[in-house]
């Protein structure tokens, strides 16, 4: 399930309950006389857009305006199967072309520079908001407790000379938007732009928000996340749900295409630093985990059980690598990790692809020595660091020897 | 903030309280803090309460229900200033208002360990804190550690702390709680010790940031130099940046930039916060910032560098590394070029040093360069792999949550043992097959090993109805008590003394024999000598027997030697014994082990601790069996010392307590009641009568 939703589910489920201003949509499912009727309605004109979970439509030839009913057809068509920057579209829909006067940029997100909720403001709508320099934005702080009110807002888009007429409608509009981003759990929010028409009437043009999902508010059944086509694998589904079933230990796995090393790295630092180590010496790494954060046995086995079934075949190579653990029980992740090892060879016949170990931390001597037990009872070449080797070298070996052990399966 | 340097976050005298301290991390990170720092005055756990937490070193920790009940009850020189949320993540909230209208004035810091709060809670937690006057450290922090003052917040440092931080003068600060650890080791290559270590936490939400730490840094005298470790996200390492050129930091700082690989691709790290906004917040646009702020390239390890002016100008400021493992080779430079005296001279470098390796096949087509042989592993790793390989005869299994869950039974189809079919079982095998298999784990290889168990419940079953155990059953049913009752009677008379010497048989044979080479102790030619096992047996016994003598002290008896019946001639045999050892004859086997106590107990007559050839009793064959069945699986450490010293003891439980049932029906049957009975004119008084005043 994805935290995140575009305009499209904005549009069917979140505009009308906060009463913020959006045009008039229908989905890709309507028919003919539907279109023409809506069409119709709007002065024959609408804009047909892919329902995509990434930015940049317009540029990717995600959007269209259309001016008939049988190009509003075809582009619908057309749209649903989209591809914009290696993501596909999951449907599409057309909204009302609206005519702006002004557009409007406006973001509410939590921000780090005031460690509290900000909301982002700019006249300079419907480009991206990185390539507005400083005189054109404006961004302030908002108090998580007392919320956004109107003069607040008036303020800030009388700073950058927002016509005045329509300050005060679009002020209140956008404590609707607040309203909607704080009792909804959402991280950040962005309505860019704001289509203002000649007579001051504000319209939401395109939507996207982030929850967090640590929020409870998310739980909140009114909401229905759309699923997207992505390019997961059925591994990465499965270790999302692992991840999400537990808050004992990190099972956090992020794809990176590569075919040659399976790293069950812990820490998100040392992950991070491990996985960068890896591309760069060649090591092509399979995704990047973390794995830390103190699993208890039956999380740690869970996660290498699926690591492990899902991607020990294609490997060149095993590596089990972090840094020097402060919580984490070496002995407890080694053995579950081992137990799992035992499993797949059971399940999969013998292991002759090279294990490169890693770590440090509470309990490591029980631990290395159950791992080493192991991997002797299994026959498997394996070497095994302490923590005085820099996890950056053992990167690096791992690397090195992953490619030696492709370059000798390719010469068979 | 309050804290005016960065000992304010954390320094000796600090009274630090805990919540949720009986949680599952809180608890164990406590102990290891208290012996580390004895900093610890107090916690709270919901519902729990009115007692003390037990610590090995240190003061013990008294555990309250809440935390107003914490504040009320602690004697003021002992209310926390310092206080670390260790609660669930819907828990924070409550706690961290809880802790705010309970802590007063004292309150000056606040350290949030739990992960996955909500940015929402985060952002409250700031608000109300600023408002309290109380400094944050957090969310998602791992603690901090203080080593001038030898204190430390958190799991800092893991369960060895003092390993990693030495006392010296960098300040390392991370996003990553793991980085602080393995930062500080690394820089022990280079010379520096710690002077704090500080985990800032990695959720979106940094509560103090990395601008206002640097503020504490250049006010505190003991730290001469920064180390950073830094992720995508935030807008942190800018403010930091802008307040450095501003104010000229004077401290060098060294920093590594981590999380570029996201760049372009739709990957996302373990970390949170390490969700880039704007591009002052990717790793690239950081490590920009930084080289620009330094006003020189990263550390190039391949450069040879001029100590000279134009160096110290260059370095004054500091450098990015591009690796982890440039941070001591960088520290090092710095010192050099910047005259700063190391903290200690470097005695290791940093470098692959594997502990470890069996390459197999592979080793004979590996170049030379990753054919790495394992090398010496550091004290006290050494050692502690050496006492552990030496004591820990068998396996040594992490300990796991076993309530639902069974190696040695399962339900599946229909019911199993060790997931052999009970049907298959019972068709194709017999009692003392299955029996090994549910205590052992695994079929006996022998088809002898069976027939041994069947035989040693057999001898089990009585030594007449004299034994406390019999007479334990005996006595239920003389009560009227139902079979069961019996016996469970039976088994409550055997411990130790009765009945326990086949397990003290199997921890004393493990002692005399796991440091010598036998595989297989069956095997005619098994590579052991029992005779002269027995005979340096017998000469260490008679020397400690006479030096207990002497100085008038009690000795350790040697288990399973000596009968109470067949103890008259000059050579004694107990005659279950003679069975057990005739049957392992006859299987054209020999048990090593019965072989070595009959050799036992000629060496004690020969060398003078005996007066004749004690009996090799039944206690002493069934330790021999099970041992026999567990030796292979104890050396390939499958199955726990622990678990066959049991088997042992098992093995004589399991027949008596069948005798026991056929005492009790005798009993039962025949009796007349309460038959067991003592009469009072029978008993001895011990004690004149007293009268109460």
């Amino acid at each position: 399930m994805s935290s995140q939703i575009t305009e499209l589910t904005f549009l069917e489920q979140l505009a009308r309950r906060f009463d913020l201003p959006v045009p008039g949509h229908v989905n890709a499912m309507a028919t003919r006389s539907r279109l023409r009727n809506a069409m119709g309605r709007w002065g024959g004109k609408g804009v047909v857009k892919a329902d995509i979970m990434t930015g940049g439509r317009g540029k990717g030839g995600a959007v269209k305006i259309v001016k008939d009913v049988q190009e509003a057809m075809h582009q619908l068509k057309k749209l649903s199967s989209i591809e914009v920057k290696g993501k596909q579209a999951r449907t599409a829909y057309m909204t009302q072309f609206i005519e702006a006067k002004v557009q409007i940029y406006s973001a509410i997100t939590y921000d780090s520079k005031y460690l509290g909720p900000s909301l982002t403001l700019s006249l300079e709508g419907g480009v991206d908001i990185e390539s507005v320099g400083p005189e054109g934005k404006r961004t302030i702080p908002v108090d998580v407790f007392k919320g956004l009110d109107a003069y607040q807002v008036s303020e800030v888009l009388m700073e950058l000379d927002c016509p005045k007429d329509f300050v005060s409608l679009m002020s209140r509009t956008l404590v609707n938007f607040w309203d909607m981003f704080i009792t909804t759990g959402m991280r950040m929010c962005e309505i860019n732009p704001w289509h203002i028409t000649a007579d001051g009437k504000p319209y939401a043009c395109d939507f996207k928000a982030i929850f967090d999902e640590t929020n409870f508010k998310l739980k909140n059944p009114d909401i229905q996340f759309p699923e997207y086509p992505e390019n997961v694998t059925e591994f990465e589904e499965q270790m999302e749900e692992w991840n999400a079933a537990s808050h004992q230990g990190q099972a956090h796995v992020s794809g990176l295409g590569g075919d040659m090393i399976l790293p069950i790295l812990f820490g998100g630092g040392a992950s991070t630093i491990i996985t960068e180590t890896l591309e760069i010496a060649g090591g092509s790494p399979i995704f990047l985990s973390d794995f830390g954060g103190n699993p208890p046995y039956a999380r740690m086995y869970g996660t290498a059980k699926r690591c492990l079934d899902h991607n020990l075949d294609k490997a060149d190579l095993l590596l089990i690598l972090g840094g020097k653990a402060n919580n984490t029980m070496i002995d407890i992740t080694f053995q579950a990790i081992g137990d799992a090892l035992v499993d797949w060879v059971d399940e999969n016949g013998p292991l002759d692809k090279p294990v490169v170990i890693g770590r440090g931390g509470p309990r490591m001597v029980p631990g290395f020595i159950t791992m080493r037990e192991i991997l002797e009872t299994l026959r498997v070449p394996y070497v095994i660091f302490g923590h005085d080797s820099p996890l950056t070298l053992v990167a690096e070996y791992a690397a090195k020897l992953a490619k030696f052990v492709r370059e000798k399966k390719e010469a068979k | 903030m309050n804290a005016k340097i960065l000992a304010g976050l954390l320094k000796k005298g600090d009274r630090v309280a805990v919540s949720n301290i009986t949680g599952r991390e809180a608890s164990k990170v406590s102990v290891i803090s208290q012996a580390y720092a004895n900093n610890i005055v107090g916690g709270w756990a919901l519902g729990k309460g009115k007692r003390s937490m037990d610590v090995p070193k240190g003061d013990g920790i008294p555990v309250f229900p809440t935390c107003a009940k914490l504040y009320q009850n602690l004697p003021k020189n002992k209310l926390p200033n310092k206080v670390i949320i260790y609660s669930p993540p819907t828990a924070v909230y409550g706690e961290v208002k809880e802790v705010l209208a309970h802590g007063g004035a004292e309150l000056k810091t606040l350290f949030v360990i739990t992960e996955h709060v909500s940015i929402e809670v985060t952002a409250k937690i700031h608000n109300l804190c600023k408002e309290a006057g109380v400094d944050v450290i957090g969310c998602n922090t791992l603690g901090v550690i203080n080593t001038h003052d030898h204190v430390r917040v958190g799991a800092v440092g893991g369960d060895m702390p003092e390993e990693s931080f030495v006392k010296g003068s960098a300040t390392i600060i991370s996003n990553s709680g793991n980085m602080v650890n393995t930062m500080a080791t690394y820089m022990l290559t280079g010379g520096m010790g710690t002077h704090m270590g500080i985990s800032t936490g990695k959720d979106m939400l940094i509560l103090t940031p990395m601008v206002e730490l640097l503020k504490l840094a250049a006010a505190s005298k003991e730290t001469r130099m920064i180390v950073l470790y830094v992720e995508p996200g935030g807008v942190y390492e800018k403010e930091a940046i802008d307040w450095m050129k501003k104010c000229k930091f004077k401290k060098p700082v060294i920093v590594y930039v981590a999380g570029q690989l996201t760049e372009g691709r739709d990957v996302s790290l373990g970390h949170a916060g390490a969700v880039v906004e704007g591009k002052d917040s990717s790793a690239s646009g950081k490590m920009a910032m930084f080289d620009k702020y330094f006003r020189t390239e990263a550390f190039d390890p391949e450069k040879k560098y001029r100590a000279d002016a134009a160096l110290a100008s260059k370095l004054r400021k500091g450098m990015r590394v591009t690796t982890l493992h440039h941070l001591p080779e960088a520290a090092k430079l710095i010192c050099r070029a910047l005259k700063m005296k190391p903290d200690f001279p470097v005695k290791k470098q940093l470098n692959l040093n594997p502990w470890f390796s069996n390459f197999r096949g592979l080793a004979k087509s590996m170049p030379s360069e990753l054919r790495i042989d394992h090398s010496e592993i550091p004290e006290p790793y050494a050692t502690q792999f050496a006492k552990y390989m030496k004591e820990s005869v068998g396996l040594m299994p992490a300990k796991r949550k076993m309530k639902n869950a069974s190696h040695a039974s399962s339900l599946v189809g229909e019911a199993r043992i060790y997931g052999y079919s009970i049907t298959q079982l019972m068709e194709k095998k017999s009692l003392g097959d299955a029996l090994i298999l549910y205590w052992t784990g695994d079929l006996p290889k022998y088809r002898f090993e069976s027939k041994l168990v069947e035989m040693s419940l057999l001898a089990a079953l009585t030594n007449g109805p004299g034994t406390i155990s019999a007479q334990g059953a005996k006595l239920s049913a003389s009560a009227g008590n139902s079979p069961h009752t019996a016996m469970i009677a039976t088994l409550a008379s055997i411990g130790d003394t009765h009945g326990g010497n086949g397990r003290q048989g199997v921890k004393f044979m493990l002692d005399v024999f796991k440091g010598t080479d036998l595989k297989d102790p069956y095997a005619k030619n098994c590579g052991v000598d029992p005779k002269s096992l027995a005979q340096e047996t017998a000469r260490n016994f008679k020397k400690m027997k006479d030096a207990s003598k002497e100085s008038g002290v009690d000795y350790k008896r040697i288990p399973c030697l000596g009968h109470p019946v067949f103890n008259r001639d000059p050579i004694n045999y107990d005659p279950r014994e003679r069975a057990i050892s005739k049957a392992i004859k006859d299987a054209g086997k020999r048990n090593v082990f019965l072989d070595f106590y009959h050799e036992l107990a000629k060496g004690l007559r020969d060398v003078g601790a005996a007066g004749k050839i004690w009996a090799v009793n039944m206690d002493a064959a069934l330790a021999a069996i099970w041992l026999g069945i567990c030796w292979e699986p104890l050396m390939e450490k499958r199955v726990t010392q622990k678990r066959v010293e049991e088997c042992a003891f098992l093995g004589f439980a399991l027949g008596r307590v069948a005798g026991g049932a056929g005492e009790f029906l005798d009993h039962q049957d025949f009796n007349t009641a309460m038959d067991m009975r003592t009469p009072a004119s029978d008993c001895v008084a011990l004690t004149r009568p007293r009268e109460l005043e």
